[in-house]
């Protein structure tokens, strides 16, 4: 299983991570969409990397939201992908990505209505099944919500988490923007989830616009208050694997394997609470 | 609700640039509910965000996959991207295919556009060709060499691309900031992935292309050469067949030949 703190792997770094001594780093997190359906030196370099560090797989494009069903090549190369890779679990967003056969890059917010618990819970619930790993959804940044909403975000997070027994990817910066954005008290957030559901926890760096809007850009080093957030789940949690995202802005690896250590350091701390709040 | 929020958002962020009014068009034409499209007009500017995101993140992707073409074109990029998005959209899982289906697009587009220069879908294809190729599968491993045979065909890389072009783009220089036009010639160019993951660039004689193209195809090697030299107007002297021999050690030595396999 996996746990401490891990790294985001980008193809930035990826040749000295292949290359270079043994990190201390717990463990690395993989975009499949980028070694799916392709050969050459990126899917042979991260070969190299298995059984060095246990990796998971964090997909960006299963569109799960959508109203068209995931494409069946996808899931199958999908597969492939975590099979090759070890992971023990996938993770993708609780979100759509596409319009039809248009295929839009971007994580965008579902309408957190009744209708959509229902309609992604089930597919979320063949998700382990077709992938043959257990399934995670992560909680996304949303700028806007589209259209009226019949429930709240915690509520719609829950009701398809629930009905699909999906695990929960519960991304800590994503709640610190989004309340920010939407104005609502984060710790309130992270204490109401039901954190049995947490399979994995990320974190990342945000930028603010000259509007005020808070933007999850994954390139900037993790701010304060996302650490103290990251801390207060930790003490309610317990022991969850912590990831550090990077895709923007990516500095040298030395300066991330020494974010990695602060996150580890608040891990550390957060779990002597955790066990001397339980003993 | 789903279906209309998805032409919404997809219209919004491919589409032409929004205004207030315009969402509520959008919003009308897709039948999306009064409490939503109000909802949705309430939040016009934080909408906006996606599609400066949607639009950063394949611009980028384009940029990187053929940057001096998107230079050469200036604003004239700007509009076809524009004119893409709008007409067809991305339709791939993959950032890396976009240019391709970018390309395929644009082709008879910029084919009657006296405003591209007539070598820049060439160029296109081929600054484009280096991702394509740096991504093709790999041949399965376990593979053992074999002494070639003219009666079999020819087991080649399948990490390679044959290409044509009508213009000397190959030999354009690297700098994005260069506009020196290429020389108008037929080239025949393999581009294949060596053993060691890099992309390498082989210019063919038109021998040399039609021996290829022709083993590509499933041909027996024998086959090939005949059929090669025929359609390049030469006998089958000893000269071409000690030149096929070269052309396939070659090949083997960038790793392109693999051995033999049955005749399709």
């Amino acid at each position: 299983m996996l746990g401490g703190v891990g790294l985001g792997l980008r193809w930035d770094f990826l040749e000295e991570v292949v290359e270079g001594p043994a990190l201390p780093i717990d463990f690395f997190e993989v975009s499949p969409e980028n070694y799916m359906r392709r050969g050459g030196y990126y899917p042979a370099q991260l070969e190299r990397l298995l059984g060095r560090y246990p990796l998971v797989t964090h997909g960006l494009t299963l569109s799960i939201g959508a109203v068209a069903e995931p494409d069946a090549d996808y899931l199958n190369e999908l597969r492939a992908e975590i099979q090759r890779t070890r992971s023990p679990f996938h993770s993708d967003h609780l979100c759509f990505s596409s319009a039809g056969a248009r295929s839009l890059h971007e994580l965008l917010p579902l309408q957190q209505s009744r209708e959509n618990v229902r309609r992604v819970a089930e597919r979320a619930r063949r998700m382990s099944d077709e992938l043959g790993v257990p399934f995670a959804l992560e909680n996304i940044t949303y700028y806007v919500h589209p259209g009226r909403a019949e429930l709240p975000e915690l509520d719609f997070l829950h009701g398809v988490l629930e009905a699909s027994d999906a695990g929960l990817l519960l991304d800590v910066n994503n709640v610190y923007v989004n309340s920010v954005n939407h104005g609502f008290d984060p710790r309130a957030f992270i204490a109401a989830l039901d954190l049995e559901r947490v399979v994995e926890i990320h974190v990342a760096g945000h930028s603010r616009k000259p509007s005020g809007l808070v933007l999850d850009t994954h390139g900037a080093p993790v701010a304060d208050p996302v650490l103290e957030l990251l801390a207060f789940t930790l003490q309610r949690s317990g022991p969850r694997p912590v990831l550090l995202e990077r895709d923007n802005e990516v500095p040298a690896l030395s300066e991330l394997v020494r974010e990695v250590h602060t996150l580890r350091e608040v891990y550390d701390a957060s779990l002597r609470s955790y066990r001397a709040a339980g003993a | 609700m789903q279906p209309a929020l998805e032409n919404v958002f997809a219209e919004l962020v491919l589409g032409p640039p929004p205004t207030q009014s315009s969402l509520s068009e959008l919003c009308q034409k897709h039948q999306l509910g009064a409490d939503d499209s109000t909802a949705l007009s309430e939040s016009f500017a934080r909408l906006c965000v996606y599609r400066e995101l949607v639009r950063g993140n394949l611009r980028e992707a384009l940029e990187l996959a053929m940057p001096r073409s998107v230079a050469r074109l200036g604003p004239l990029f700007d509009e076809y991207f524009d004119r893409f998005l709008l007409e067809r959209g991305p339709r791939t899982h993959y950032l890396r295919d976009v240019a391709p289906e970018l390309l395929t697009f644009c082709r008879p587009l910029w084919a009657s556009d006296a405003r591209v220069p007539p070598y820049l879908y060439e160029l296109a294809v081929h600054e484009s060709l280096h991702i394509e190729v740096s991504a093709l599968p790999s041949l399965p491993r376990g593979h053992v060499p074999a002494a070639l045979s003219l009666e079999l065909g020819v087991e080649l890389s399948p990490a390679l691309r044959l290409v044509r072009y009508g213009h000397a783009v190959h030999e354009l220089p690297a700098d994005e900031a260069s506009r020196e036009a290429p020389r108008a010639r037929a080239v025949s160019l393999l581009v294949y992935r060596s053993p060691e993951h890099d992309v390498r660039y082989l210019e063919l004689t038109p021998l040399a292309r039609g021996i290829v193209e022709r083993l590509l195809s499933g041909h027996g090697l024998g086959a090939a050469v005949q059929a090669a030299a025929a359609e390049a107007e030469s006998a089958l002297t000893e000269a071409v067949l000690a030149g096929a021999a070269k052309l396939l050690a070659d090949l083997a030595e960038r790793g392109v030949v693999r051995g033999p396999r049955a005749v399709a």
